[in-house]
């Protein structure tokens, strides 16, 4: 059985948490009257603010009801093609974040030793000239490379970006080699590409490779996903879990880790022995299709049937189910498969059997970027010169990772070697290294040799509790941020109520410090506003109406005018630029690494009430959530003599966690999971502070020499009663 | 009694019994407790919740208190509507146990209900088609009546014969509705259950639930009159076993458990639900459990004249009626019903400790009536004579 | 929406991917307190044995029965059907007996078991968001389901919608609207692809609970005069017997008196 929130009987489990809606009530004059003068409320302050979400990376439009200068409730915006009136979980405990008790609501300096959670509150006067101070200091010592900069995917990060462009330094770190760089590479590499769109339109057959659409929630795709099962589409869903998806699927297919591989070089050998490709789209649109076929001759169902646990029969099924349902087929990319080293191969066979099947323009399609053509930005001058190397290895490690993604945990392991040479302070924005970077006594370490450390955050969340600055951001409800662009238009988040506290936007945040730099020039917008304003400008449209319907129309691109911008200008079954670089240029199998005896594969995957490292302690979804626990299969914990609920061990070559069993039969016998984002180390996090451990302390450091990708499932552990 | 008032030390002499002192204890315990339970909620000292709404003592305090009050009734009805005069010594003490026991039911809903400052809505906000108003309408009737009952022997013990002579006027009106009202309230009982067919187990639930308590409760009224009467002769030296009206009143049991088990029998069997008796688990060990000490020893006991003469047997006799009674009322009202969640209930010691707390009021009352009430007298009798 | 008659939800388990959204949303809209909630998710356990499993999950709330078995067990009429289909209650008489959550067929009434005798305990449950019918919104529940497992309309065009689904896609659901005819009839009706058990929901007859209930209530008030009659009955013809026999001068030997017991 597995836990269920039936929570008729909430009484032992909430408790503390009763009544933290009700806290009380300020007058918001400048939001309140930006908000009135734009129509969406009425002269008691009651209505309806259009805004976009932050609760993750998909931006959904909200709608904000706001009374009393509170927001009370979130709804979808249904004008947004992103929500379409809906809001997932997270989204619509969204008020919990801006509400969170845990708020850091001033400006905070380190007077205890790190890590002992000792701050006194600071003025941003105060706070901002020490952090200014400090990182003028490193530069003129050590040079701007010494300084790091991290943040992951907000719609500030341009300015982030700009800011540490300004400053001077190479090194930024993003979360994206922990999640998506095998799919972002080999896309590059065969359609030119980081990642096409996928229509769900008329889809009749989809392959699901870890992509647990259910949990994983991205609103509206989720959304496309029930909404084709519904149809009638068919649905094959490769996870060693019986997730929410699985559950849904046509095909569960319960596979080995790491062998996701073997399955779709598979279905590309019966899609090519048995002819069923789209023979006129791979002739015109398509190179290396002979080498291909040659190539992946050896790699038929039954070789796969060895290697994945899937039947040959099934493999061989799914590859003529798939073919004719092309072109309204497709294998979707996910975001990650099981992570190993060979799962840039894997990524790239998924992209493969999209082209050879002519799934393009169908199914998949030609995504407009996020820049938002037409759009206009404060004028500055050119960046200084960087002659400094990465830290990070990309790209004289990481040859074909974008410098915009980087290689993350490289970049920590650099901090600790000091290799090239040594990094002194850390500038880091709404991020949480401590907590997603593999090996987190490794993270600390990193963070204890810096003579600097600032964070920007809105609640104390395990870097910041490591940090020498805090720095409070206001709330995704109470702040502007640089346009967000959607397809053809570009929706705007605007602050619904005024920031509590002394919490001030990115924007202002970098700008201030920029001036404190000496880098005024790179910052050139009045306020928030101004800087929206400025983004309009090329577009001629007003921002008051933008304010008042939550978007505006951009210039329209030129629909299917696009090109494959790879070296051929076509789809690169066979890459070339792989072959130039020494690396396999056609997805070939190699044997992934293995659990020994007595060992498990560790899997992580998200659920739906959590964002990666940053949610846990909204308690609206605490209230919610389950209680986060090892999952392990029933019988083989009964073989190990471990019951449901027990306390049990998990040790890796790194480290060793302990936390609570959950028994079911949702899981292969050979794989134990955990969902990440628990375990957290700072005690502001009263909601987050003693729920579950952390992955962090288990992961070992893998990463693909392609893709730069984190490979998270290569870590084995071994389970035993605690 | 007389307490020798000469003697200096009272440290020396003093003796006290322990009963007393233990049951102020309880009460005082309980008292605690339920001050916890009216400053932060009934979820404070309870293990009650959403899946368990009613709980321990709406078992043992409500639906055990209640038909183990009903010797009341039936007594009433012996002595003043039947004229069974030889009954008589039995009345006062029985009818002093019901209107404590009642009271004693007040106490507990007080405790027990979410809003007990509301209680009146019951007469402000009436609901016909509600048993729950029934029941509670009840109570509050059938307390009053039960003082009218008691008020003639009462006002004696203040030594206002004059106002007891005229508070007995009123007597016979009165234990003719109370007979009504206790017959509609013990049958109401098994009638609120009426509406959880569909969460009631098929062993106990039949529309016929109200008239199932009411013949019940009947088998369950002359057993209390044994029980009490038997523990009164043990306890107060004033009061001796009235052995041959106790064989005289066990001599009905056998009649009434064999007319309520050829009730229950038959409706199991006409609506088909006679499969679930040995089919459905622990549901039939309780089933069983309960038929076997409530109703089978008890007939097989009472039976016999010899057994009915002797007193031991009989209290014995009546305890396992009771206690298989008592059984009875635990599983329609808690054990028998099934719960839509896999949640547990145990009460807790503090739910435990409220209930000993009224059952030690109830029976330190009864004492201080006993003793200072002229209970065991003949009220009519004595009354005549003045 | 104001056209609608009788409100109802419908709710398709096949598209339900339990992610809560529906128990955020109506905690926000309604400000549930934290330690409690209107919807809660059943039967989200996994069934069967690896790798032979299946799941299904709904969002369980008041089902707002026509004919709601709390609103005949209420002692102080504390809950009300409205005519368009929320059932509702009235805080101000409610007296927390707690009768309502035992008398509802699908237990779904919540009681405050953490509030003293100033907190105002009260009952809780889902009230299909009036104050968002009110102004032509959908219950929030429904409103936000990011997968539309949740529909929100008129009943009999519901009721309709949910069997042509079933037509369209037989292999798919178990061929029955749970809520169509259970209980008398209910307001938010079910369509599942697993026996409506494994969803949590009660085996309960097409007439209401309540039934009985009333009908035994009907028979209780010509019952109570009889039984008082006959009583008055004997106990006046008693009482002539004794007055006749008193006047015959026969004094009754006080049979009693001996057994009277000692002083006090």
């Amino acid at each position: 059985m597995e836990q269920t929130v039936s929570r008729r009987d909430f009484l032992k489990l909430g408790g503390a948490a009763a009544g933290a809606l009700a806290v009380g009530s300020f007058v918001p004059p400048r939001v309140a009257q930006a908000a009135l003068e734009a129509g969406h409320l009425n002269a008691q302050g009651d209505g309806y603010i259009p805004s976009v979400c932050e609760m993750c990376v998909w931006r959904c439009g909200l709608l904000a009801k706001v009374k009393d200068g509170r927001v009370v409730k979130l709804d979808g915006n249904p004008d947004h093609p992103h929500s379409k009136g809906k809001l997932c979980p997270r989204g619509q405990a969204g008020i919990m974040t801006t509400y969170d008790p845990d708020r850091v609501l001033t400006p905070l300096i380190r007077v205890g030793s790190r890590g002992e959670g000792k701050f006194r509150k600071a003025s941003w006067e105060e706070a901002l000239d020490i952090v200014a101070q400090k990182m003028l200091e490193i530069r003129e010592k050590y040079g701007s490379e010494a300084m790091v900069f991290s943040s992951t995917h907000n719609l500030s990060q341009v300015q982030f970006e700009n800011f540490l462009q300004a400053f001077g330094s190479p090194n930024y770190g993003t979360q994206r080699s922990l999640c998506f760089n095998a799919m972002i590479v080999s896309n590059l590499m065969t359609y030119g590409m980081e990642e096409p769109a996928r229509n769900y339109d008329n889809l009749q057959y989809i392959i699901y490779t870890g992509r647990n659409l259910a949990e994983a929630i991205s609103n509206s795709e989720t959304g496309e996903m029930i909404a084709a099962i519904d149809r009638g589409a068919k649905m094959v869903c490769l996870d060693p879990r019986f997730t929410k998806t699985a559950a849904k699927a046509t095909d569960w297919l319960p596979i080995r880790p790491g062998t996701d591989l073997a399955f779709h070089l598979a279905l590309i050998n019966v899609i090519i022995e048995e002819r069923l490709y789209n023979q006129a789209f791979v002739e015109a649109y398509t190179t290396g299709f002979d080498e291909l076929a040659a190539s992946t001759k050896p790699y038929t169902p039954d070789w796969a049937a060895e290697r994945t646990d899937v039947p040959a029969e099934t493999i061989a099924r799914i590859g003529r189910e798939f073919a004719a349902a092309a072109p309204f087929a497709l294998a979707h990319n996910g975001w990650r498969t099981s992570n190993f080293v060979n799962s840039f191969q894997a990524e790239r066979a998924i992209t493969i059997l999209n082209a050879l099947v002519g799934n393009w323009g169908t199914s998949m399609v030609h995504a407009g970027g996020e820049e938002g053509g037409g759009l206009g930005k404060p004028p500055q001058p050119p960046y200084p010169r960087i002659s400094a190397q990465r830290l990070d290895g990309v790209p004289w490690m990481y040859p074909f990772v974008p410098l915009k993604i980087g290689v993350f945990q490289q970049l920590r392991d650099s901090i600790i070697d000091e290799n090239p040479y040594k990094a002194h302070g850390w500038f880091i924005s709404r991020q949480n290294p401590v907590l997603s970077l593999p090996d987190r006594k490794k993270t600390l370490a990193a963070m204890a040799s810096m003579d600097f450390i600032a964070t920007v955050d809105v609640i104390l969340n395990d870097t910041a509790w490591f940090s020498d600055v805090v720095l409070p951001e206001a709330s995704y409800l109470e702040r502007y941020d640089p346009l967000a662009v959607v397809g053809d238009k570009a929706y705007i988040r605007q602050p619904v109520i005024e920031p509590q506290g002394e919490a001030k936007s990115a924007l202002w945040i970098y700008k201030e410090l920029g001036s404190r730099l000496g880098m005024s020039e790179f910052f050139q917008y009045a306020d928030e506003e101004d800087y929206i304003k400025q983004q309009l400008a090329p577009l001629g449209a007003s921002f008051d109406s933008l304010r008042s319907q939550g978007y505006v129309e951009l210039p329209g691109e030129a629909g299917d005018q696009f090109q494959w911008q790879t070296p051929s200008g076509k789809i690169e079954l066979k890459s070339s630029t792989l072959e130039s670089a020494g690396f396999a240029a056609i997805p070939t199998w190699s044997e992934p690494p293995a659990p020994a005896e007595g060992q498990f594969y560790l899997l992580t995957g998200k659920g739906a009430r959590q964002t990666q490292f940053g949610t846990q302690n909204n308690q609206l979804l605490h209230k919610y959530d389950d209680e986060p626990r090892l999952w392990m299969n029933a019988k083989t914990a009964k073989a190990q003599g471990l019951r449901d609920g027990d306390m049990v061990q998990v040790a890796s070559e790194v480290g060793s966690i302990y936390v609570r069993l959950l028994a079911t039969e949702a899981i292969r016998p050979d794989c134990v999971y955990m969902m990440p984002g628990f375990g957290h180390l700072s005690m502001g996090l009263t909601t987050a502070y003693g729920l579950g451990s952390s992955d962090s302390d288990l992961h070992v450091t893998y990463t693909d020499p392609i893709s730069g990708g984190q490979a998270l499932t290569q870590t084995f552990v071994t389970v035993q009663k605690a | 009694m007389k307490i020798d008032i000469a003697v200096p030390s009272r440290l020396y002499h003093f003796r006290p019994n322990p009963l007393p002192v233990i049951l102020v204890a309880l009460m005082a315990i309980g008292l605690a407790v339920a001050m916890v339970r009216f400053a932060s909620g009934i979820g404070a000292i309870s293990n009650l919740s959403n899946t368990y709404p009613w709980g321990f003592w709406i078992s043992f305090d409500i639906y055990t208190g209640i038909a183990i009050s009903s010797g009341a009734f039936l007594l009433a009805a012996a002595v003043y509507i039947f004229e069974i005069r030889s009954l008589r010594p039995l009345l006062m003490p029985t009818i002093l146990t019901a209107l404590l026991g009642y009271f004693m039911e007040v106490l507990a809903l007080m405790v027990d209900l979410g809003r007990p400052e509301r209680i009146f809505n019951m007469l402000f906000y009436q609901n016909f088609t509600s048993w729950m108003l029934v029941v509670g309408l009840c109570v509050m009737i059938y307390l009053a009546i039960l003082a009218v009952e008691i008020a003639p022997i009462f006002l004696r013990g203040l030594k206002q014969d004059k106002w007891a002579h005229f508070a007995r006027r009123f007597i016979k009106p009165a234990v003719i509705l109370g007979v009504v009202v206790s017959t509609i309230h013990q049958g109401s009982l098994g009638a609120l259950l009426l509406i959880q067919s569909a969460k009631l187990h098929p062993l106990w639930w039949t529309p016929l639930l109200p008239v199932m308590f009411f013949v019940s409760s009947i088998s369950i009224g002359l057993a209390m009159v044994i029980f009490e009467s038997s523990m009164t002769s043990r306890y107060f030296k004033s009061h001796h076993l009235e052995i041959k009206l106790l064989a005289k009143v066990a001599g009905a049991i056998p009649y009434a458990v064999g007319i309520y088990a050829v009730l229950r029998f038959a409706q199991l069997f006409l609506s088909g639900n006679s499969q679930y008796l040995f089919s459905s688990g622990l549901m039939s060990v309780l089933f069983w459990v309960e038929i076997v000490i409530g109703v089978v020893v008890p007939f097989i006991l009472f039976i016999s004249p010899r057994n009915r003469a002797d007193p031991r047997t009989l209290l014995i006799g009546a305890i396992i009626l009771l206690v298989g009674m008592v059984l009875n009322r635990f599983n329609v009202s808690w054990f028998g019903i099934h719960r839509l969640q896999e949640v547990g209930y145990v009460p807790s010691l503090a739910e435990i400790s409220i209930s000993l707390a009224i059952f030690s009021f109830g029976i330190l009352a009864f004492g201080l009536g006993a003793r200072y009430l002229p209970l065991f007298e003949d009220s009519d009798a004595i009354a005549e004579r003045a | 929406m104001a056209t609608i008659q009788q409100h109802a939800y419908l709710f398709d388990a096949t598209r339900c991917i339990d992610c809560r959204a529906c128990m955020i949303a109506c905690s926000v809209e309604n400000s549930v307190p934290m330690n409690d909630s209107y919807i809660w998710v059943t039967g989200s356990a996994v069934m069967g044995e690896y790798p032979d499993l299946r799941r299904a999950t709904m969002p369980y709330h008041c089902m707002h029965c026509l004919e709601p078995d709390c609103v005949s067990a209420c002692p102080v009429g504390a809950w009300s059907k409205r005519e368009d289909g929320p059932v509702l209650y009235d805080e101000d008489k409610c007296i927390g007996c707690r009768y309502c959550m035992n008398a509802c067929p699908f237990s779904v009434p919540h009681f405050d078991w953490d509030k003293g005798l100033f907190g105002g305990a009260l009952m809780h449950k889902c009230t299909m968001c009036v104050q968002r019918l009110e102004v032509g919104q959908e219950p929030a529940c429904v409103q936000t389901c990011p997968t539309e497992a949740l529909k929100f309309g008129e009943r009999e065009a519901l009721i309709a919608e949910a069997h042509s689904r079933i037509a369209a896609h037989p292999e798919r659901y178990i061929d029955h609207v749970y809520g169509e005819l259970e209980n008398g009839g209910t307001s938010y009706l079910i369509l599942s692809h697993v026996p409506f058990g494994e969803l949590g929901l009660p085996d309960v007859g097409v007439t209401p609970v309540k039934n009985v209930s009333e009908a035994a209530m009907r028979a209780t008030i010509p019952l109570a005069l009889g039984w008082g009659a006959v009583l008055t009955g004997v106990t006046v013809g008693m009482e002539l017997n004794k007055q006749r026999k008193d006047k015959a001068g026969k004094e009754e030997p006080a049979e009693v008196e001996a057994a009277a017991g000692g002083k006090r």
